[in-house]
């Protein structure tokens, strides 16, 4: 199911108007948490006042321990999330930089926004030195690059890293929180500095406690992870999709698509690498059918409005991409009849023939001459040159391409 | 007139009923978006948009500004400046609602106002380049990351504290 963006589920529009919902809802939390006040935050290093970690661990916690059971029921597929790339020598300097920032300056960004826009006047001059901060960085850019870019390790998961389960490292991470808010509250309630910084709602530490304890031990308790994908269809659903021809779209489609200009589909070569450096259609993106599960091609297989068309250079790779990613959960997923081969003989060779006198039949030629001569002369590749005058091959094509199996 | 003004601002909530619901919204935004919140980026967005408008020859010399040349639309368009607009306007609501709305500078108590905004441009500062190398802040690095598990917000977020314990001793004149 989730995430629902990256997937088309919710229209990609709409994630600005997400954004600024979530971003309210953010800084509304951490103002009511107290993260608008330098003092309140620099006291997790000083032991008068732990705000920081309870809250930050607290969150942590409750968005990791949701995460993993979203995905293990399916509902989320941890391949279309972003993971933070780890470029090892750039985050830990990177941190260590910003640990100086923290306790000299008092904030970090997001809490010295909530404090400025409340009137902290020391978090403005936080976010004028940001903007420096951020200038210099990018004026000496290619000084910091070699670092910013260099020791690239993939992104990994902190479960692997550490050689563990992801639910033993959730449970252990419950576990270390649980431990630092006892921990933390005795030296808070042992520390006689700056009382009057303490002005919260108090609710006893059992609830918090045993809510993550039971978080735990579910976690622990749950059997063997699941291995189907998140959306995978069943074989019932499978058996019904491929003897339906539904996914199939024609040549004249495409290569009206292509000429005219229009953005309604999205072409990918499931050929090697090497196949789509000699040729490929023109807009058309690269997936090899062996990569065609990676991770990093999951996240390029559709794009916002189109419908996404599979070709190779028969229609047989272009099948088989389609059945793992239909399998995989995408839908609206369309291959290109006949492949490049068909494409080439009916764009290019005049075998065609056109029987009748219809008006469909005479504008399906009068659409192929047309053709021919774009791809023949090259404009293809000249795309703002496209003219509008090309006719329409017969039917509306682009309504078939959306309706979809 | 101090105690008056204190009888008004309603207390902060409690640390780990806000962190679950910080924490919810965390998930939400996953599982809507696909990504996690964050801040810092959007102050780059400013940045990049700010040195291509006033001195496009400098951002010229720089890879770091090419997004402000290469780009469909400007780097103000993008998810997390909407974000960060919307944090803006929750801190705004929050701090209007619990009387919190004054204008002060928060710092220790041996410390100059002069001596604290000095510190908190250098914070500042450090916290910008600090935020490009760690490639997010605490909430998009740090906790972001944590929520994900990815070993890279793992990583970032020891590093940030562990520097903080190691350093507030050196420092501590400024807060207690």
């Amino acid at each position: 199911m989730g995430p629902l963006i990256p997937q088309d589920i919710i229209n990609g529009d709409l994630n600005f108007f997400f954004a600024l919902i979530l971003g309210i809802a953010f800084g509304f939390i951490l103002e009511q948490a107290g993260f608008s006040s330098s003092r309140k935050l620099a006291g997790v290093f000083y032991g008068y006042d732990f705000v920081v970690l309870k809250v930050f661990f607290t969150a942590g916690v409750t968005a990791a321990t949701g995460l993993f059971f979203l995905k293990y029921l399916g509902w989320v597929n941890f391949d279309l999330l972003y993971i933070n790339p780890l470029y090892l020598w750039s985050a830990i300097i990177g941190g260590i930089i910003m640990g100086f920032g923290f306790i000299l300056g008092g904030f970090c960004p997001g809490t010295s926004l909530t404090a400025a826009v409340i009137g902290k006047i020391d978090a403005w001059f936080f976010i004028i030195g940001m903007f420096l901060g951020i200038f210099v960085f990018g004026v000496f850019y290619p000084f910091f690059k070699p670092l910013h870019m260099g020791s690239f390790l993939g992104s990994p998961f902190i479960y692997d890293t550490l050689g563990i389960s992801q639910k033993w490292f959730l449970f252990w991470l419950i576990v270390i929180a649980v431990i630092a808010f006892m921990v933390t509250q005795l030296i808070e309630d042992n520390s006689t500095k700056f009382k009057e910084l303490h002005n919260t709602q108090k609710l006893s530490l059992k609830y918090p406690v045993l809510f993550l304890f039971i978080l735990a031990c579910i976690a622990l308790w749950l059997p063997q992870q699941r291995l189907s994908f998140a959306n995978e269809k069943t074989k019932e659903v499978m058996t019904k999709v491929i003897l339906s021809d539904k996914r199939y779209i024609n040549t004249e489609k495409v290569a009206y698509n292509i000429i005219n200009n229009q953005k309604d589909l999205y072409l990918i070569d499931v050929r090697s690498v090497q196949e789509y450096n000699d040729f490929h259609l023109p807009g058309a993106n690269n997936i090899p059918l062996n990569d065609i599960l990676n991770p990093s091609s999951l996240k390029n297989l559709v794009q916002k409005d189109k419908s996404t068309v599979l070709y190779s250079n028969s229609s047989v790779n272009a099948d088989m991409a389609w059945f793992l990613i239909t399998r995989y959960g995408f839908d609206n997923i369309y291959v290109l009849n006949g492949g490049l081969n068909k494409f080439y003989n009916d764009i290019f060779l005049e075998k065609k023939t056109h029987e009748g006198n219809s008006v469909e039949a005479v504008s399906e030629a009068r659409f192929i001459k047309e053709a021919r001569t774009f791809f023949k002369e090259g404009r293809a590749n000249n795309e703002s040159s496209v003219e509008k005058s090309i006719p329409k091959p017969t039917d509306a094509p682009l309504k078939a391409v959306k309706g979809g199996c | 007139m101090e105690n008056k003004i204190k009888h008004e601002v309603k207390p902060y909530m409690n640390p780990y009923l806000a962190g679950f619901l910080l924490g919810v919204v965390l998930m939400i935004t996953f599982f809507i978006t696909g990504r996690g919140l964050g801040a810092s980026g959007a102050i780059k967005s400013a940045v990049i948009v700010t040195v291509g408008k006033i001195a496009p020859a400098t951002a010229q010399k720089s890879s770091f500004f090419e997004e402000y040349f290469s780009g469909a639309h400007s780097p103000l368009k993008s998810w997390l400046v909407f974000e960060v607009l919307g944090v803006l306007i929750g801190g705004f609501l929050s701090g209007f609602l619990s009387g919190r709305l004054t204008l002060k500078i928060d710092k220790g108590p041996k410390v100059k106002n002069i001596t604290r905004l000095i510190f908190a441009v250098v914070g500042g500062s450090l916290f910008g380049i600090g935020s490009q190398l760690g490639r997010g802040c605490t909430s998009g690095a740090a906790l972001s990351g944590m929520a994900v598990f990815s070993t890279a917000g793992f990583l970032t977020m020891m590093a940030i504290f562990g520097t903080g314990y190691i350093i507030a001793y050196f420092f501590r004149k400024l807060w207690i």
